[in-house]
């Protein structure tokens, strides 16, 4: 049973990429920004939770994207 | 002057009862990386303040092989000592002696302390490790259970009660914690569920180990169910040392005063907020430039993170701090932030502590999740709460208050002391973009170049009410200010509300929605 999901990087609303900061296959650490959500108003801040390794990232700039997508997964 | 005999026998006894489960059982106590309930109290309370009552308590069981067996205290041990020089009454579980189970003495040993605690006005902290009901008891068990819960609701917003989850507490014993107003956890040796794995299994033919289903991390991050976190008891200890720092005794006192501080120098309060509104920020910077000393004390750190709730001081006073949280989630309000922060509010008000609300937010969260999860009457929590609290409420408009996240968060209309609003700010019923859509939707739609027209009235709209100038125009808010004169002006709000009376009609209770 999954516990909060640390591997894979959802919208937790829908709305549009503003930037994608990280390439398949970077290392990343924890609090590093992977993605810039633009919703609610905001410039959101999508970032690792871990330290690990990018395996996707599904997502470009100016995409639009629904609530749940997700964005980047880790792995 | 009773006998040199009679001393040595007291002194035997003790001996005896202070062995607790004995070398063994302490010994695999220790295997599991837990101390023993008697090496907690030493480690919580001041050196040498403590004081153990009904050391001699012997459980009355007679069935199922009961009859005979000695356990020493009965599994849990009762007392009074200091904080930091403040009076707490303490009972803790000792896990050592038949696992730490509850029993008809051992519940009376509890109800005892908790009597104490109410009757002095001091406040309680409750140290749980217990395997649960002591089955051989039966509904001896029950009825000591029924007896705490009902004394924990009887004591709630009298004294504190803190409650710290040492060990597993499991069925019908987590419903005394979630009737306190702090849980405490730490991580692997926390476990707290209404029904165990076993019975999930059984039942469901569900899958789960203990800490998957109700450990420390999933209390902290996931339920809401704990307000702190550690890593090892004794950080825990120091957790629970700090809060008292912050509360008072009883809800007929203030919190202790403390020498102010200014805040440190690292937090300026002109560099935190970004002009651009689209741009996150950390609100617990703004939070540390205007506390002193730049102390916050964060509770729920970990859960619901786009709302910020704990404590620090304003001119040496314990002050509640309410922020949005623009770094998670945009700092939406929605059914778990909600109600982390209306639990907060009600404990402030009901413990004389002024509330400072911190407001950066686009509204409530929308979705259908959101919707069916009751965000109605959650979020209504939170106004219900504001409404309620008579305490010196003071908020300050960092940015963004759109909406019914601006009434929710502290408004004059709620009956905040003080409104502040920062150059900035943009108070509205909703966002420009939103706002323009609908009501120039005419003038948009049959314009030749409609996305031209759209923008040109999205920029009309911003230029005349994303700002705070209407809602002053009106004295919703109090004044403007910039942000270097922030601390100045909350300091002299709380001196001026120290005398604040508050008048509301006499009632038995009001009905929150929960």
């Amino acid at each position: 049973m999954p516990l909060k999901d640390n591997k894979q990087l959802t919208a937790f609303i829908p709305g549009t990429i503003v930037d994608v900061k990280v390439k398949v296959g970077q290392q990343v650490k924890q609090g590093d920004i992977l993605v810039i959500l633009d919703a609610m108003k905001m410039h959101n801040r999508i970032i690792s939770p871990i330290n690990t390794k990018v395996k996707e990232v599904n997502v470009k700039p100016g995409d639009r994207v629904t609530k749940g997508f997700a964005m980047v997964v880790l792995e | 002057m009773p006998s040199k005999s009679k001393i040595e026998e007291l002194k035997k006894r003790k001996e005896e009862v202070l062995q607790g489960g004995g070398e063994q059982a302490n010994a695999k106590q220790a295997a599991m990386g837990k101390l023993t309930a008697r090496e907690r109290i030493i480690a919580l309370l001041d050196e040498d303040s403590f004081h153990e009552y009904d050391l001699f308590v012997e459980h009355d069981a007679r069935d199922f092989g009961m009859d005979g067996k000695v356990l020493h205290g009965d599994g849990v041990i009762i007392g009074t000592g200091s904080i930091y020089g403040s009076p707490i009454a303490v009972f803790a579980q000792d896990f050592t002696v038949a696992g730490g189970s509850l029993g008809s003495m051992h519940a009376r040993k509890i109800t005892k302390i908790m009597d104490y605690a109410l009757r002095m006005r001091i406040p309680l902290i409750g140290i749980n490790d217990s395997g649960g009901a002591r089955i051989q008891e039966g509904v001896n068990s029950l009825a000591g259970y029924g007896e705490i819960f009902w004394r924990n609701t009887l004591s709630s917003g009298i004294i504190p009660q803190l409650s710290v989850i040492l060990g597993p507490c499991a069925g019908g014993a987590v419903y005394s914690p979630a009737l306190t107003d702090f849980v405490f956890v730490v991580d692997k040796i926390s476990k707290m569920f209404i029904t165990g794995p076993e019975v999930i299994k059984s039942v469901l033919g569900e899958e789960i180990s203990q800490d998957d289903l109700g450990g420390a991390r999933v209390h902290a991050e996931i339920t809401g169910n704990a307000h702190f976190y550690a890593e090892s008891e004794i950080e825990c200890f120091e957790q629970i040392k700090k809060l008292i720092t912050f509360i008072p005794w009883n809800n007929s006192r203030k919190a202790r005063r403390f020498e102010p501080k200014e805040p440190k120098p690292e937090f300026n309060i002109e560099n935190i907020v970004p002009n651009d509104p689209k741009q996150p920020y950390d609100v617990r910077d703004v939070i540390k430039a205007i506390a002193d000393d730049s102390d916050f004390f964060e509770i729920q750190q970990m859960w619901a993170g786009n709302i910020v709730i704990g404590f620090g001081r304003l001119n040496g006073e314990t002050i509640g701090f309410v922020a949005n949280q623009p770094l998670v989630m945009a700092g939406v309000l929605d059914v778990d932030s909600s109600d982390k922060a209306s639990r907060f509010i009600r404990f402030c008000d009901a413990f004389n502590i002024p509330l400072c609300t911190l407001v950066d937010l686009p509204g409530y969260l929308p979705g259908i999740d959101q919707e069916h999860a009751g965000v109605i009457r959650h979020g209504a929590k939170l106004l219900y709460a504001y409404s309620e609290a008579t305490v010196p409420k003071m908020t300050v408009i960092l940015r963004k208050a759109y909406g019914g996240g601006y009434i929710a968060m502290s408004s004059r209309h709620l009956r905040a002391d003080f409104v502040f609003a920062w150059p900035g700010a943009e108070i509205a019923v909703m966002g420009p973009e939103g706002a323009a859509n609908i009501i120039f939707r005419k003038e948009i739609t049959e314009a030749e170049d409609p996305e031209k027209m759209r923008r040109k009235k999205v920029e009309e709209y911003k230029e005349k009410f994303a700002n705070p100038y209407v809602a002053a125009s009106k004295g919703y808010i109090d004044t403007v200010i910039e942000p270097d004169e922030t601390r100045k002006l909350l300091l002299h709000a709380l001196e001026v509300s120290s005398t604040k009376v508050a008048d509301r009609p006499s009632k038995k209770h009001g009905i929150p929605p929960f």
